[in-house]
């Protein structure tokens, strides 16, 4: 079977969200008939991505991008066509999503890792690997009321990687922390680009994406424009250095 | 389970009295409701403050429970925009954590009237964990049904904050059906939580329930449940383009 090397495949889908200007009401929903203006984020979008392939997505802001992840990562439903992934998918899209500010760091911990789909038993073994790598000395049993913004980011991304996913999702800002801490969770991302991981990587960052990157997809307005390999970012360029 | 654990630990990390609260809480509203209702108006129920607290119990858990999950995708936004996991564990871990404290406030006053009530039946308690169960079964659904309808409609909350109220003196909490006259008593036995609230009086302390009551709730109940099942499982792979 063809499909067994895929780890992400996408059948003609779309997204089409509905425009309100206010919060939506049921009382407003009853009483004013007229219809309502649609959004077309994604429009009909196939896509196949191979198991260990490296993915670049650019485009402009609006194109659909970030879209596109949410849909590949299950927190979106198209409204047409089909998503199918394979192996264990992780997001680093917001790191501190999930933490309670009144439990403390270790609690939070298996919190987040329960959301990434780990269980108890996987996390209690990986708990010491999280703590060093998260480096926050003895804040890691203190509430995460008393931690910096930095800290929290720095727990979060030490608690995505220790899931160990096979599809790994990368949003904008893909380095955290400190000075120090990004050189560890670039290192880190390296090592995940150096084995058979599959990467996607969302990102106005092009160096990054030209130095990481095999494979590149340009978006426009919720349609894939081009695809092909590295030169596509020097094409990219041109166009908006016009 | 997890998510239960944080709820129960969150809410009780900063309490010095800790547990203690659980049962604080329905006591104090016991006396006060107790103190209004045996003074003030006449209610002829013998025992009233005994004949309160169970239903007290019972509607708090179910109020609470329901108020607090229906903004919850709302409130929990950051959440559902940015990892993916069953939609269910928010709503279903207030359950299972206000199910903990109504269960331990239970087991207190059971333990109290055995003290006190010396013809009580004993194998009637066997059936309070069933009776926990259906109250849990009905709250689960109501809260699916308005937390999910409340992503759609923001003013479901509103709706639900008014509903509450109404709702708590539609149910023979601080009454007993026999004060009412018969045409009233036979529109009040149509909720739900009339009969819940009547088979555990009469398990923990032996009053009595008509069946007929009985048979309309269980079917309520699961007519309300599958209703909150099934909205939840048509809107909830949406709730990120609403929130």
């Amino acid at each position: 079977m063809k499909q067994n090397n895929l780890a992400v495949k996408l059948v003609n889908i779309s997204k089409i969200y509905q425009l309100h200007h206010e919060k939506p009401t049921l009382v407003e929903n009853i009483f004013r008939k007229n219809s309502r203006e649609k959004f077309v984020a994604i429009d009909n979008i196939n896509l196949e991505i191979e198991k260990g392939e490296k993915v670049g997505i650019i485009g402009p802001n609006g194109s659909g991008k970030t879209t596109l992840l949410k849909l590949i990562s299950g927190i979106a439903t198209p409204n047409q066509g089909k998503v199918q992934t394979w192996g264990k998918l992780v997001s680093l899209i917001d790191l501190s999503a999930g933490f309670h500010p009144e439990l403390t760091g270790i609690e939070n911990v298996y919190q987040n890792a329960m959301l990434l789909g780990m269980n108890r038993k996987e996390t209690g073994n990986k708990l010491k690997e999280i703590a060093d790598f998260a480096d926050i000395g003895g804040f890691f049993d203190a509430p995460m009321y008393t931690y910096s913004d930095g800290m929290k980011l720095r727990l979060g991304f030490s608690v995505a990687i220790a899931a160990e996913p096979d599809v790994l999702i990368l949003d904008e800002g893909v380095a955290v922390g400190d000075e120090n801490f990004q050189k560890k969770s670039s290192d880190k991302i390296e090592e995940f680009f150096r084995q058979k991981k599959t990467i996607i990587v969302v990102s106005h960052w092009l160096e990054y994406i030209k130095r990481n990157c095999k494979r590149i997809i340009w978006m426009s307005e919720g349609k894939i424009l081009e695809e092909g390999g590295l030169s596509l970012t020097k094409k990219y360029e041109d166009e908006f250095s016009k | 389970m997890m998510m239960t654990e944080k709820e129960i630990k969150a809410r009780y990390k900063m309490a010095v009295f800790g547990f203690l609260w659980i049962f604080l809480n329905p006591l104090v509203q016991m006396l006060v409701l107790g103190f209004i209702f045996q003074f003030f108006i006449p209610i002829k129920t013998a025992n009233y403050f005994e004949f309160l607290f169970p239903g007290l119990l019972a509607w708090n858990f179910f109020s609470y429970t329901v108020t607090k999950n229906t903004p919850m995708y709302i409130n929990e936004r950051a959440l559902i925009q940015k990892a993916k996991f069953p939609r269910e564990t928010i709503v279903l871990s207030v359950v299972l954590s206000n199910l903990f404290h109504f269960l331990m406030a239970l087991v207190v006053f059971v333990l109290f009237e055995w003290l006190i009530n010396s013809k009580i039946h004993w194998w009637h308690w066997c059936l309070l964990p069933g009776i926990a169960f259906w109250l849990a079964i009905l709250t689960s659904g109501l809260s699916l049904l308005f937390s999910s309808l409340n992503v759609k409609w923001r003013d479901i909350n509103f709706g639900v904050q008014a509903l509450m109220p109404l709702w708590f003196y539609a149910t023979p909490v601080i009454y007993s059906l026999d004060l009412l006259p018969s045409w009233l008593a036979r529109w009040i036995y149509l909720n739900p939580l009339t009969a819940i609230i009547g088979i555990l009086r009469w398990a923990i302390m032996g009053t009595e329930v008509p069946w007929f009551s009985l048979l309309i709730s269980g079917i309520s109940t699961i007519v309300i449940f599958e209703t909150g099942v099934m909205v939840f499982r048509k809107e909830s792979p949406f709730f990120d383009d609403w929130v």
